[in-house]
């Protein structure tokens, strides 16, 4: 688990490749991740989290379809691997311990 | 989607966007760059779309989204830089003498070039402050022959900047493209007072009140547009003010003031003024309001023949100086009321007039333009020696790099990589030198200014300009020195060079020579020449000048009415000091400025003739007191009352110029000079009154008790300053309300030799500084010669040779390069020498052992050098030579 080194946003970019499936290229996990954080992101921000994490062995990646919007360019599917459903499971089962045992420190948070 | 087709993405943004991503990922991120571009374009305007596009390939700017451009590019090479610089350093540390005397010399050569440059520009600095310098003339007047055959000629006598005061409102009058005009009178001396503080001011000027639209002088308190207009008003220098009034505010208070060209008064200071700037070709510690000089002497600003004033004027854009000039004689005669007289003038831009200017009489001191061009030539020299001296050593030792040229090369170098390798570390050597220059140049700014009497300054020369142009000399010093060895070296045959063969250099060795001798040829040429300025200087400083000046004290009192009532009491009473053996008033002393006049006398055809010349208005005791010869005649005397009307005295040249050959028969002939009449009782001997740059001119010597401004003291004595002392106390007792001035003769007289000493302490620093690191080379270059040969000298040294002779083999050839330097350089100084004394009246006569004596000094400078190494190889035990291989 150590050395996994998954950013909170690498995360959330991972997962939404995963949600995806077919779909997930550049343009679709930005629209995606948008919708969902109701914020703004730039192409470079998630290219760049893409591109990190393929190197890491989270993704890989092949060339899809190219649509005329596009402007003839193809799209890059990206795939997450089963070492990245790995992590992503082992973070989350990590959090949903970090979960049960809230309840139990928020009224003395709250004291504090 | 119709859109599409018309409207794309910036086509800028999509070529940063190319060049700028890494190749395998462009296709993807530009098409989702475009997928988004189009989507905005159906949400929105093309202008946002467009700037969104922008925005996103601005966010795209990321490391790890970017080409790798350093590592792509230069990770390759980079070792290889890496080593060059390691074997730069190698070879610096490994021959230390050698990096020393290259690093040294030529940071030696830099500093000298940039002190030499730092003098040249504050020389050219002059007057370059004013914000409207570009459009200031200033008057310089003249004379036209109206007789004769050369008839019309302008300019038989040289051009005065002093000239007469109503030319001034004439010419505002007349031209329209003047805008403004300023006149100030002669340098004169004024004793002020305030409270108990008494000084002579001696640099006062009597300055219209538009001075301050002319010249940019910052004024600090008072307003410039009146602080000169009411008379009795003036206005200090910042220092001179303090002298006055300490920390008081010095507006509005009362100086007391006497003497100089206007009626004695109360002064009312107006104005303070910041110092005048040390580059102004004039300079002065007060102004006093023209209109002062105009109430105490009304009539002056009228006379056409008045000579106290400078004009200067500041013109507006559209001013033609060739069309004015052409003007300048109609104007003469529409406005000079004696056009017989042949007045007539010419005009001299503001940037001219410290370097270039061809009038005499300045306000303040001029520059020499030939100075700035000896010595520019001396820095170039300088910086030439020192950039030979690196070429040289390099050269030199070329072949111990040959083996590893030919590695480099066997490994794969190109000639290219290896010709920047060499050219690199010559740039190192010289970035070295150029902070060992910086360090000498701070540690030698000081002495700098106390050799020159200027004020240098670094700060003027840090800027971004300086730095630049610091960082193109240091690469082109570099280029330069470095470019034989590294074009050379780098054409080296490898299989030659690794098997030891390095026949080539050849063409090294007779580079090297004649470097040598050029690097030699300049030293000699350069000792010859200091030889020859200090013998000069010498010549001037012992000539005899016809008069008496050691030992004598001059007592300045400005022409105080006062005391040249008093003359014989003030006689009588120094006359008491035994120490005192003479006295005399008088009102100039010899080296100062005489006024000039027109005077008649009768000539041999029994005409009266007016005939120019200088006056040097003397006392009664003025011929025997300066031990002036007579050579006919008698001088004035007390036994003729009649003197103080009717009598004069002229010099021999005088005499000539009115047709006398023999003196004699000029005396008793009439005269008739400045109102008076009556006549000429003796003739002097020529002697110099002005500085020995001139020929001594005709003068004449009018008896005048009342314009005497000096008292002069023959003073012989063991102890000086107790006999000035003793002098100064009766001083004080007669005269208490003057200040007790005094000074030297000597020293004054000396005082126009002021630029000639300068001269001669620069040419003769930087002619040494050029003759060492010339020595510093050859040094390197003997000491290199002899490390080649150890095994030479050993096996010499076993067949027998003894120290004399191996000496002399390792010397021979230097010498020989020296003989042949001074056959070079000797033609070339005498040519350049000759040219500089041309500016002096009385000059030595250049003899030919100047040249021997400095190819002596050279030689033996050389030897002594050479030697020092040669008899440390010649002594060396064979043993030591010869037992490793």
């Amino acid at each position: 688990m150590k050395k996994t080194k998954l950013g909170e946003f690498e995360e959330l970019v991972l997962l939404s490749v995963a949600a995806l499936q077919k779909e997930a290229y550049g343009v679709e996990i930005k629209r995606e991740l948008e919708e969902r954080l109701k914020e703004k992101l730039s192409v470079g921000s998630i290219q760049s989290a893409l591109k990190r994490m393929e190197e890491k062995g989270f993704l890989t990646s092949e060339f899809g379809e190219a649509t005329l919007k596009r402007g003839g360019k193809r799209k890059r599917i990206y795939t997450t691997t089963s070492y990245a459903h790995k992590v992503l499971a082992e973070l989350k089962e990590i959090r949903a311990g970090l979960w049960d045992s809230i309840p139990t420190l928020t009224p003395e948070l709250k004291i504090i | 989607m119709s859109q599409s087709t018309d409207i794309r993405p910036p086509s800028w943004a999509l070529c940063c966007l190319r060049y700028l991503l890494k190749e395998e990922y462009i296709e993807e991120i530009e098409g989702d760059m475009e997928e988004l571009f189009f989507d905005q374009l159906e949400k929105g305007s093309s202008q946002r779309a467009k700037r969104i596009y922008v925005l996103e390939m601005i966010k795209l700017i990321r490391p790890s989204l970017l080409k790798n451009f350093t590592s792509s590019s230069t990770l390759n090479s980079y070792g290889m830089y890496k080593n060059y610089f390691k074997i730069a350093w190698r070879n610096l540390i490994k021959k230390k003498a050698y990096s020393a005397i290259n690093i040294f010399g030529l940071g030696l050569g830099i500093a000298c070039c940039f002190l030499i440059f730092m003098y040249v520009q504050d020389e050219r600095s002059y007057d370059t402050y004013h914000e409207k310098g570009d459009r200031i003339y200033r008057l310089i007047h003249g004379s036209r022959i109206m007789e004769g055959p050369e008839k019309g000629d302008v300019n038989p006598n040289p051009f005065w900047v002093w000239g007469n005061a109503p030319v001034g409102p004439a010419l505002s009058n007349h031209f329209p493209e003047i805008e403004k005009i300023v006149q100030f009178s002669g340098r004169s001396n004024v004793l002020l007072q305030y409270e108990d503080k008494i000084f002579q001011e001696d640099d006062v000027f009597c300055m219209d009140s538009t001075a301050f639209d002319v010249f940019s002088w910052k004024l600090l308190q008072g307003d410039p547009k009146t602080a000169l207009v009411v008379p009795y008003s003036i206005i200090l220098t910042e220092h001179t003010a303090r002298k006055y009034f300490g920390d008081e505010d010095p507006l509005g208070k009362i100086l007391k003031g006497e003497g100089g060209r206007v009626n004695d008064g109360d002064y009312t200071v107006t104005g303070v003024m910041e110092e005048v700037p040390s580059n102004s070709h004039f300079r002065f510690d007060a102004l006093i309001s023209m209109s002062s000089f105009k109430q105490s002497r009304a009539e002056v600003f009228g006379w056409w023949g008045y000579v106290d004033f400078y004009t200067y004027f500041v013109v507006n854009e559209q001013f033609n100086e060739a069309h004015f000039k052409s003007k300048i004689s109609d104007f003469i005669a529409r406005y000079h009321p004696e056009p017989e007289w042949g007045y007539t003038f010419d005009i001299e831009p503001l940037k001219d007039v410290y370097l270039r200017t061809k009038a005499e009489r300045q306000p303040g001191e001029t520059g020499s333009l030939a100075n700035i061009y000896v010595f520019s030539i001396i820095g170039l020299f300088i910086l030439v020696i020192a950039m030979i001296n690196f070429m040289n050593l390099s050269t030199a030792r070329s072949l111990e790099r040959g083996k590893e040229v030919g590695i480099r090369k066997s490994v794969g170098a190109e000639r290219k990589s290896l010709i920047f390798q060499f050219l690199g570390e010559s740039i190192i050597i010289v970035f070295l030198s150029m902070l060992v220059a910086i360090l000498i140049i701070l540690v030698a700014l000081p002495f700098m200014n106390n050799l020159t009497g200027k004020e240098f300054s670094l700060e003027p020369f840090i800027n971004i300009q300086t730095i630049l142009f610091g960082v193109v000399v240091m690469a082109l010093i570099g280029l330069l020195a470095g470019s034989y060895p590294a074009f050379v070296l780098s054409g080296f045959k490898p299989v030659q060079v690794m098997k030891g063969i390095v026949k080539s250099t050849a063409g090294g060795v007779n580079l090297r020579k004649s470097l040598v001798v050029f690097q030699f040829s300049l030293s000699i040429a350069l000792i010859a020449g200091t030889i020859i300025v200090y013998t000069q200087m010498n010549h001037l400083l012992d000539k005899d000048l016809g008069f008496d000046k050691e030992r004598m004290l001059i007592l300045d009192y400005n022409y105080d009415s006062e005391v040249n009532t008093k003359t014989e009491v003030l006689n009588t009473a120094m006359r008491t000091i035994p120490e005192v053996t003479s006295t005399a008033f008088t009102r100039s002393v010899p080296g100062s400025h005489f006024p000039n006049a027109g005077t008649e006398i009768q000539n041999a055809t029994g005409e009266m003739e007016m005939i120019g010349q200088a006056i040097f208005q003397v006392g009664m005791d003025f011929v025997p007191h300066f031990d002036l010869e007579l050579l006919a005649g008698r001088s004035y005397s007390r036994d003729f009352p009649s003197d103080s009307s009717s009598a004069l005295i002229v010099n021999e040249a005088a005499a000539k110029q009115y047709g006398y050959a023999n003196p004699v028969d000029i005396v008793g002939k009439k005269f008739s000079q400045w109102g008076r009449e009556g006549e000429v009782i003796g003739v002097v001997k020529d002697f110099n009154f002005i500085s020995l740059h001139r020929n001594i001119e005709p003068l004449t010597l009018p008896f005048s008790p009342y314009s005497s401004r000096y008292m002069c003291l023959k003073v012989k004595s063991e102890n000086l300053a107790q006999t000035t002392k003793e002098v100064g106390a009766i001083w004080t007792k007669l005269i208490p309300h003057r200040p007790f001035l005094y000074s030297f003769l000597d020293d004054d007289f000396n005082t126009q030799y002021q630029s000639d000493f300068v001269f001669r302490k620069l040419f003769t620093t930087f002619a040494c500084l050029a003759i060492f690191i010339a020595c510093l080379g050859l040094l390197g270059l003997a000491t290199y010669t002899a490390e080649q040969r150890t095994k030479e000298i050993g096996i010499r040294k076993v067949l027998g040779a003894d120290v004399r002779s191996i000496v002399t083999l390792l010397s021979k050839d230097f010498v020989l390069l020296v003989l042949i330097s001074m056959f070079i350089a000797t033609p070339l100084s005498w040519y350049a020498m000759n040219e500089w004394l041309e500016g002096f009246a009385y000059r030595m006569e250049i003899q030919y052992w100047v040249f021997v004596f400095a190819g002596l000094i050279a030689l033996s400078i050389a030897v002594f050098t050479i030697s020092f190494q040669s008899i440390k190889s010649a002594l060396l035990n064979p043993v030591n030579s010869l037992k490793n291989e």
